[in-house]
C-alpha cells in the first residue's frame, strides 16, 4: 500500500474501497455509484487502474496498491498533479484522485500517448465539472516532460 | 453493501471443481467480479460462497498456435486479450468487441469467459465468438465437455452450466483463409455503455460465387444470436445490396428487439437493418 506493508483483518464481503477508507484512513478513493460505472473509486492494483468498489479486500491481498495519497512524494506534487493545477483540470476535485491515477498509469505504459489514448484512459472516470478538455490537455502536457 | 459470504481461493482446478461440487447452488465462481459484485450488491444474484479462480494457474492460460487456434482461459482479462499479438492479427473482431466493453479499468478485471457466463443478451464478445465458431470447455469434478458457443446461451442471463460446472476456457479455431471480420456497436455514448445493438460479422472468399458471410447480434434477442439461415443468401451470385435486401427479412424473423431504458424497439429494428448493410458491405469489399 503506497510502499508500506499492512496487515488487516476484514470480512470477505468488504471491498477494497471500504478498507481503504475505513481501515486505512485513505479517503482519496470515493464511494459514489458503487456499481463500477463512475470510476471515482479507481486505484492502481499492481500499477493497473481498477475500480476498487469491484475488488474485494481479500482479492487485493499480497498485491501492490497505489492510491492518490501515494502519488505525492514527501509533499512534492508529481508532474501530472502540477499540470492539472496549471490547466484548471479540477473544479470540485471529486474525480481528481481517480483522474491523476489513471494518468499516472497511462504515462507509465505509454510515455508519449496520442490524444486518443489519453481519451481512452479517462473514459472510465465521470467528471461533471470540467468537460474533460482540461484533464486531457493536462495529461498531454505532462507527457511532454520527462520523467513524469 | 455486499451480503455476507465465505471466500475461497483454491490453487488448483481440482480443488476448485471439488468445492463447486460441494457448494454447488450456493456458490459462485469469481474472476473479474465486474458483473458478479454488482449483482450481489443489487440482489439479482445470491451466493453463500465465492470461489476466487485467480490463483488457479491453468485458468490464466492465453495461448495461440497456427493449427489449433486460440485458447482463452477463464481468468484471462479483456485487456490481456486485447493486447495479445495473435488476437490482433487473427481475430480482429474479438479485439474490437472486447475493446467496447466498459472502460479501461473494467477491462483490467473483466474476463472473456465471465462475459459469456454472465450471459447478458448485450454481451459484446458473444457476436464475435459466434461468428468465429468458438467452443466452450466446461468441467465438473467428474467430466469435461465441449459445447459450441451457439448452444451456450439459453435465455436472458442464463446459460447451460450446471451449478457444479465451471467454464475453464474458450477455444477459437483459425478463421478461414483471407477472411476479414469486424464488430459494430451502436450506443448512446462512446464512454462506458451497453450495446443498443451490436453486430458482428465475418466474410471469407467462397470460390467465384458470392462470399461466405457470418453474422451475429447482441441486444436484439433474449440471447446473443447467429443468423445461420440468413447467411445462406450471401453465397448467391448477385450484387451485395440485393443480397442484403434478401437477407434482412430473414434476419428480422430471428431477432426480437425490445424497448428498454436504452432504446425503443423500432429504433433497434432499424439499426439491425442499417448496421447489417453497412457491416456486410464493409466486409465484402475488404475480403
Amino acid at each position: 500500500m503506497n510502499g508500506k506493508r499492512h496487515a488487516i483483518e476484514t470480512d470477505a464481503n468488504k471491498t477494497l474501497l471500504w478498507i481503504l477508507r475505513h481501515k486505512l484512513g485513505l479517503t482519496g478513493a470515493k464511494p459514489a455509484c458503487e456499481r463500477g460505472d463512475c470510476g471515482l473509486c479507481t486505484i492502481l492494483l499492481d500499477d493497473e487502474p481498477v475500480k476498487s468498489c469491484l475488488v474485494l479486500a481479500v482479492e487485493a491481498n499480497a498485491h501492490k496498491i497505489t492510491t492518490i495519497e501515494g502519488i505525492t512524494k514527501e509533499g512534492a506534487l508529481s508532474t501530472i498533479q502540477t499540470k492539472f493545477i496549471e490547466h484548471g483540470a479540477l473544479q470540485c476535485g471529486f474525480c481528481t484522485p481517480a483522474a491523476i491515477l489513471v494518468a499516472t498509469a497511462l504515462l507509465k505504459r505509454s510515455p508519449s500517448p496520442t490524444r486518443e489514448q489519453v481519451v481512452e484512459s479517462v473514459e472510465g472516470i465521470l467528471c461533471r465539472c470540467t468537460g474533460y478538455r482540461q484533464i486531457i490537455d493536462a495529461i498531454l502536457d505532462a507527457s511532454k516532460i520527462n520523467p513524469h | 453493501m455486499l451480503p455476507k459470504f465465505d471466500y475461497f481461493a483454491p490453487e488448483s482446478l481440482q480443488e476448485t471443481l471439488s468445492l463447486l461440487d460441494k457448494c454447488g447452488k450456493d456458490a459462485k465462481p469469481l474472476a473479474g467480479g465486474t458483473d458478479l459484485l454488482v449483482s450481489l450488491r443489487g440482489g439479482q444474484e445470491r451466493a453463500k460462497h465465492l470461489i476466487d479462480l485467480k490463483r488457479v494457474k491453468e485458468l490464466q492460460n492465453l495461448s495461440f498456435n497456427e493449427k489449433a487456434g486460440l485458447t482463452v482461459g477463464a481468468c484471462v482479462t479483456l485487456n490481456r486479450l486485447i493486447h495479445h499479438d495473435a488476437v490482433s492479427k487473427n481475430y480482429p473482431i474479438l479485439k474490437e468487441a472486447a475493446n467496447t466493453i466498459g472502460d479501461f479499468q473494467i477491462r483490467n478485471r473483466a474476463t472473456l469467459v465471465g462475459n459469456i457466463c454472465n450471459a447478458s443478451p448485450a454481451a459484446d464478445t458473444a457476436p464475435a465468438l459466434l461468428v468465429l465458431n468458438a467452443t466452450v470447455n466446461i468441467s465438473t469434478q467428474d467430466n469435461t465437455k465441449k459445447v459450441p458457443i451457439h448452444q451456450f446461451f439459453t435465455g436472458v442471463k442464463k446459460n447451460i452450466l450446471a451449478s457444479n460446472a465451471l467454464t475453464t476456457s474458450i477455444d477459437l479455431p483459425i478463421p478461414p483463409q483471407k477472411s476479414t471480420s469486424a464488430y459494430m456497436k451502436a450506443r448512446r455514448t462512446m464512454g462506458e455503455d451497453l450495446a443498443v445493438v451490436g453486430v458482428g460479422g465475418l466474410a471469407a472468399p467462397n470460390g467465384d460465387v458470392g462470399k461466405e458471410i457470418r453474422l451475429a447480434y447482441a441486444s436484439v434477442a433474449p440471447t446473443p444470436v447467429r443468423v445461420f439461415e440468413a447467411e445462406k443468401v450471401f453465397t448467391k451470385d448477385r450484387p451485395v445490396d440485393e443480397l442484403v435486401d434478401e437477407a434482412i427479412p430473414i434476419i428480422m424473423k430471428t431477432v426480437s428487439p425490445i424497448t428498454d431504458v436504452r432504446a425503443g424497439k423500432e429504433y433497434r429494428a432499424n439499426l439491425v437493418k442499417v448496421l447489417t448493410r453497412r457491416l456486410v458491405k464493409q466486409l465484402w469489399e475488404a475480403s
